[in-house]
């Protein structure tokens, strides 16, 4: 999925800023995410930027619930400005990035869009603009609707490597022994990290995994300005689980299908959710969708309509 | 051996590679009482958000491979966000 993450210092201003920047001239055609409400602090100390995570809405399937919007925005000023943003779809050109600038000072303390070949950050390092991208191509934005994106091999090819590189120095930097082998799959990156001692890479639980699972991720995204989806094992810790939430779903969607009562699972991370689809995707007789919001999101198991 | 020295190691090496400005990144890890240490982690003012991360995600990880690396020594650790 296409997305990219903006700051500034409300939500509002932050999805003003999101929308032009995906070529799109209103909310509804977007889905926006709400990592952050901003605090406007007190003469700028302990002022939070709002941080939004915004992605071109699919056409068809249901869009995804918005919440918790943050208050005196200027949406319908930027809104303008954003619709004439729109029309120029080759966002590299640096007539669109100024313009795009221009747009952001105009707004009160508002968010200082980054040019797109100037420096990563604004005046201050306060206010910055990332754009996260899993590819750079713009072709490859504009038909992401089929879900299937089609993916750019040289800028995964140069994730995976960044992704390998930082988990062998990790285990040099522990000082374990271990192997990391990586391994692309369509558009996602599969690691295997094993050797005995990498147990250690695990902890209880997998809290350890998946620690390492989102620095990885956040290394790979700060260094390539994206992420693919990436998968992350450890000494086998995630294939053992995975097969056993898959026997465990598989159980459940047998007792649903006896007692015709649905059943919601704990919430769960998107990769387990998975799991739980597929394994009740084998099974006749029931079915299985999300429901809620990250990190609350959780698989409900039904019998087929 | 249980003087910090892999928990310094990791947390220094992670650090490091979430930063912009991997020069400024100092780490220090200093006795805690008996077998406990903490880790005084200094980057750059631009770069505290990168090393929190999102609703401190990033700082939340770090701590839990801190741990991690800890655990080898037989330290409990905590980790501390300085610029």
């Amino acid at each position: 999925m296409e997305w990219i993450e903006i700051e500034a210092t409300t939500v509002d201003e932050a999805v003003a800023v999101a929308l032009k920047e995906l070529g799109l001239s209103s909310r509804t055609e977007a889905t926006v995410e709400v990592i952050r409400e901003g605090k406007s602090g007190f003469i700028g100390l302990g002022r939070q930027m709002a941080v939004v995570k915004v992605s071109k809405a699919p056409s068809q399937r249901s869009r995804r619930r918005r919440r918790g919007r943050g208050k005196g925005g200027s949406d319908g000023d930027s809104q303008s400005n954003g619709g004439r943003g729109g029309q120029s779809r080759s966002e590299k050109t640096s007539g669109d990035s100024s313009g795009s600038s221009g747009g952001g000072n105009r707004n009160k303390g508002g968010s200082r869009s980054r040019s797109e070949n100037g420096n990563r950050r604004s005046e201050g390092g306060r206010t910055s603009e990332k754009r996260q991208r899993s590819s750079t191509q713009s072709d490859a934005r504009t038909d992401d609707e089929g879900g299937e994106r089609s993916s750019n091999k040289a800028v995964l090819a140069e994730q995976t490597e960044v992704a390998a590189d930082f988990l062998r120095g990790l285990l040099e930097a522990f000082g374990l022994e271990g192997t990391v082998e990586t391994r692309n799959e369509k558009d996602a990156l599969y690691i295997d990290i094993e050797g005995d001692q990498t147990e250690a890479l695990v902890g209880p639980k997998g809290t350890v995994l998946q620690a390492v699972h989102e620095l990885t991720r956040t290394v790979v995204q700060r260094k390539t300005f994206g992420a693919p989806r990436i998968r992350l094992d450890i000494a086998g810790y995630a294939a053992r689980r995975r097969k056993a939430l898959q026997i465990y779903s598989s159980q459940l969607a047998t007792k649903v299908i006896e007692d015709k009562e649905e059943t919601m699972l704990e919430p769960m991370n998107a990769a387990d959710r998975k799991v739980v689809h597929d394994a009740v995707g084998e099974i006749d007789g029931v079915r299985s969708f999300s429901e809620g919001q990250e990190p609350h999101r959780s698989v409900v198991i039904a019998p087929a309509e | 051996m249980s003087d910090g020295k892999i928990v310094e190691s990791v947390v220094t090496y992670i650090t490091k590679q979430i930063v912009d400005d991997a020069e400024t990144v100092e780490v220090e890890v200093a006795s805690d009482g008996p077998d406990a240490v903490v880790a005084e982690v200094r980057t750059a003012k631009s770069d505290m958000g990168r090393v929190i991360g999102r609703r401190g995600r990033v700082a939340r990880a770090i701590r839990s491979v801190a741990r991690a690396a800890g655990d080898e020594e037989g330290l409990s650790v905590q980790v501390e966000f300085l610029d």
